[in-house]
């Protein structure tokens, strides 16, 4: 009874509450309520979170690590832009084109003609030369740089540069000499007005959020998107619930359950899996590995052991894309993977396949289920970083689905110093861990960062900066053919050497293939037009994308 | 006077302690800000060689010194005000990140604090005061509450009066789409930011105030034992009066010394709060700082929250011996 009472007082409390929250909604809302919504919506302004938390500090320095995201394709462009959406050949931007010479060592570009800087000076070729050759951009490989004549460039380099391509068409940042030559430590400068030959030009920077404005002289045509606003936001829970009440017009984040995002219809949504999740194995006993996972007979037995459309369905809620066992982004990438090695990692798990490999190693089943050799259990230690629930559910998976083949797997959480040292240093088993995609359509990258033994250091040894094999996988055969395919521009021969690698790969299993990682992007399709879609893949959609954010917010419309 | 000496001394080696350990723990824990750097950016997908190369330029700059030249060059720094530059949100100088989110930090969460404490010894003393009636029902519901985890209860709090009844704002501490330049100091502006603040500081006094109102509850109980309330309620006062000057009074002491504390704490803003609201503050710079390495704005943040905590308290050691006494000879 006297609980009853209280809880009765408790509702008045509560009504009580609830009405000062109204009051204050009243005095609040006097002022904001009414032009909020035409703020946002009305005059045609996009507000995006491209993945920035709050403060907000200006910076538009395109070299600058810490750099907004808007500097890169909104203000500052490269000569091409390569769309890691598809397979299609480069988009001219400020280049027109551009040809290797026979051996690579040499790249020709003709410049786009009639391009002038946001502050009314135009765009030349000594420009280009200076984008190249500034002491924070230089490559060490290129040897120099030269204008030809007022739209030819030529690069010259130490050795051929086939597999630079994108790195020096698509990912170099064109900056104005006359403004940068006088800019003492390019790393260090803010450079919070910059000039640059984008579709939009910066207005304003506050804490919580900034402004671009489209560029009237922009040489594509002034983008018809007027204002952009850039939101900081520290929590995806908030940016899920500001894109759910139209706050947000596009943002590339994961959400769980995209569908209730777009019930409405607002909202348009697209999923383009980009980067492969695995498992990496710290897989060469020469180079100080030790563990059972040194075994390529135990590597290939848990590839066949997982269930990878269980991992998808329950741990990435089936958002995840299939992966290829050869690194070759399914659909994108198809031409370059081998007729002779499988395509698509197992979907299925295949307990007696995996016991088979086992047994024809010289395993044997003991009592508990659990193989072993020489009295050795096969035992392994799989980590994923605390925190990240999708890796740690994959990883209570994986040991599960393990043992039921006779691999005694622990799933453990480690903090995101634990996982980074000691993929770094090569002390581990197994870690639940990413690969990053290609931004080109072409396999190459990974191949050489992550597979080939010039790329790796000896357990203990810390990776240097550029090098991603973290398995410590060093396989002569491979690094020849890494070699072989850098140093030509042939299709065929490229193709010759990457079989060659993904014979090799598929077979010994550094990296155990897992899922594609999702790549989500939302926007608004009621008030804006133009979007990539699924048929029309013109750019990579998420807001965060560097160049293909300035390809979409120079295509997108108002809806009238 | 010697009282005061000697407590001035304690607190000078203190602050001493205090600044130079800030300077060495976060150099002993495991990791560096540049791998963790290239990590964040990799994951992104967007680790072009060039920007390889900066983040290279960007780190690598300060890493040949010793750590005994560095711990000179911190003090020296200090000494001319100079808190560094951050390198996760380069090129702001710490001390303008702090600056710009210090006010935020002690007004919403100092406000929420001070109102938490108030209407928890008010409610607790009339909850001892009415011990054993139907009010004793409001302690339950106040301490689960608190025992709620607090960004559960701010997320159902948005889920509902943000979300779907659009009463109050998601994000920020002021509206953002109206004001795209930053503060300004306009009424509009700072009726935007009271309407910003209420989620936020509600979420804090809900979760806050049943630690207040248990404490000033049972202390309340154990009073009214006391002979002296008996006495002055036989003298014929005025129930109220005895409530008041009597009771709550001498009940109020001990939470009173843990007020002194929590208020130094306000500085040190509330992490989760505002990473849910992304309310600008000094919590989240914090916990920014402590998850990328960023040793100059991890310094400057503690360093501002040492200060502050000590100075509190300081205050309180001067109080307390001016109040009492005893605490000056034992002392």
């Amino acid at each position: 009874m006297i609980r009853s009472k209280g809880r009765t007082r408790l509702l008045t409390a509560v009504a009580l509450a609830s009405g000062l929250t109204l009051l204050a909604t009243g005095c609040g809302s006097s002022g904001d309520d009414g032009d909020k919504g035409s703020a946002s919506k009305g005059d045609g302004v996009l507000t995006v979170w491209a993945g920035s938390q709050t403060p907000i500090v200006a910076n538009f320095n395109p070299y600058a690590p810490t750099v907004l995201h808007a500097a890169l394709g909104g203000v500052y462009e490269t000569l091409f832009y390569y769309n890691k959406a598809s397979a299609e050949a480069p988009t001219p931007m400020l280049g027109e084109s551009f040809e290797f010479n026979e051996d690579g060592t040499e790249l020709t570009i003709t410049i786009r003609e009639g391009v002038t800087w946001n502050d009314g000076k135009p765009f030349t070729a000594e420009d280009v030369v200076w984008s190249f050759t500034n002491d924070t951009s230089k490559p060490e490989y290129l040897a120099s740089a030269e204008v030809v004549d007022p739209t030819t460039v030529k690069l010259t380099f130490t050795g051929p540069q086939f597999t630079n391509e994108f790195a020096l068409l698509g990912a170099s940042w064109m900056v104005p000499q006359h403004v940068w030559k006088d800019v003492p430590d390019p790393v260090t400068f803010a450079n919070e007005a910059p000039v640059g030959t984008g579709p939009y030009t910066v207005q304003s920077t506050s804490d919580a959020s900034y402004t671009i404005v489209a560029n009237p002289d922009y040489w594509g045509g002034a983008p018809a998107v007027e204002k952009v606003q850039y939101l900081g936001i520290d929590a995806n829970t908030s940016a899920e619930s500001l894109l759910k009440t139209g706050k947000v017009d596009w943002a590339g984040m994961f959400v769980a359950d995209p569908d209730a995002l777009t019930a409405d219809g607002r909202l348009g949504y697209i999923n383009t899996p980009q980067d492969p999740t695995v498992l990496y194995t710290c897989a060469n006993v020469d180079a100080g590995c030790a563990g059972a996972q040194t075994d390529v007979a135990v590597r290939q037995a848990l590839n066949v052991a997982i269930d990878r459309g269980v991992i998808n369905e329950k741990a990435f809620v089936g958002l995840a894309g299939e992966i290829s066992p050869t690194f070759a982004l399914l659909g994108r990438d198809d031409k370059w993977i081998s007729p002779d090695v499988e395509k698509v990692s197992p979907q299925e798990a295949n307990a007696a396949e995996a016991g088979k490999i086992l047994e024809a190693a010289g395993y044997t089943k003991g009592g508990d289920g659990i193989y072993e050799k020489d009295g050795k259990k096969v035992e392994l230690t799989l980590t994923s970083v605390e925190g990240w629930s999708d890796y740690n559910a994959a990883a209570e998976l994986i040991a599960a689905q393990a043992k039921a083949a006779g691999i005694a797997v622990t799933a453990s959480t480690v903090t995101w110093d634990e996982f980074s040292d000691s993929r770094q240093t090569g002390s581990f088993e197994l870690i639940m861990g990413g690969v990053v995609g290609t931004s080109v359509a072409d396999p190459f990258q990974i191949y050489r960062d992550w597979f080939s033994g010039e790329y790796t250091q000896p357990v203990g040894t810390q990776l240097e900066s550029g090098e991603w094999n973290f398995s410590r996988y060093s396989n002569p055969t491979v690094d020849a053919a890494v070699n072989a395919a850098a140093a030509t521009n042939d299709e065929a021969a490229k193709k010759a050497a990457y079989a060659t690698i993904q014979t090799e790969i598929t077979r010994d299993l550094p990296y155990i293939p897992l899922v594609i990682n999702a790549t989500q992007t939302f926007f608004d399709q009621k008030d804006f037009t133009g979007w990539p879609t699924e048929g029309d893949l013109y750019a990579f959609p998420p807001s965060w994308g560097s160049v293909s954010a300035g390809v979409v917010l120079s295509t997108i419309k108002p809806t009238e | 006077m010697k009282y005061y000496a000697r407590r001035l001394t304690f607190y000078v080696i203190t602050l001493w302690a205090a600044i130079s350990l800030n300077f060495f723990i976060p150099r002993l824990m495991p990791g560096n800000a540049e791998d963790i750097f290239r990590a964040k950016m990799a994951r992104k997908g967007e680790l072009t060689p060039a920007m390889e190369k900066s983040i290279q330029l960007l780190f690598g700059s300060d890493d040949q010194s010793s750590l005994w030249d560095q711990y000179l060059r911190y003090w020296n720094n200090l000494l001319h005000g100079d808190l560094g530059t951050s390198i996760t949100k380069f090129p702001a100088p710490v001390s303008e990140l702090i600056g710009q989110a210090l006010p935020w930090t002690i007004v919403l969460v100092g406000l929420a604090t001070v109102l938490s404490f108030v209407i928890g010894i008010s409610l607790g003393a009339w909850v001892g005061w009415r011990r054993g009636t139907w009010v004793d029902g409001i302690i339950p519901a106040s301490t689960l509450l608190q025992s709620v985890p607090y960004f559960w209860l701010a997320l159902i709090l948005i889920a509902v009066f943000s979300v779907n009844l659009a009463w109050f704002p998601i994000i920020g501490g002021y509206d953002t789409f109206m004001f795209p330049d930053g503060p300004v100091a306009t009424w509009e502006f700072f009726s935007s930011a009271v309407y910003h603040g209420f989620l936020p500081a509600l979420t804090i006094v809900l979760s806050s105030v049943g630690g207040w109102l248990l404490g000033m509850r049972n202390m309340m109980v154990s009073t009214l034992s006391e002979d002296y309330i008996t006495t002055a309620e036989a003298k014929g006062l005025r129930p109220f009066r005895v409530l008041t000057t009597y009771a709550t009074r001498n009940a109020a002491l001990p939470s009173l010394a843990g007020f002194s504390v929590s208020l130094g704490f306000v500085v040190a803003g509330s992490i989760v709060m505002e990473q849910v609201f992304t309310y600008p503050g000094v919590g989240k710079l914090m916990i920014n700082a402590v998850q990328d390495k960023d040793f100059a704005l991890m310094q400057g943040v503690f360093l501002v929250i040492t200060v502050t905590v000590l100075a509190a308290n300081f205050l309180m050691d001067l109080l307390y011996g001016f109040i009492d006494p005893r605490a000056r000879h034992n002392g």
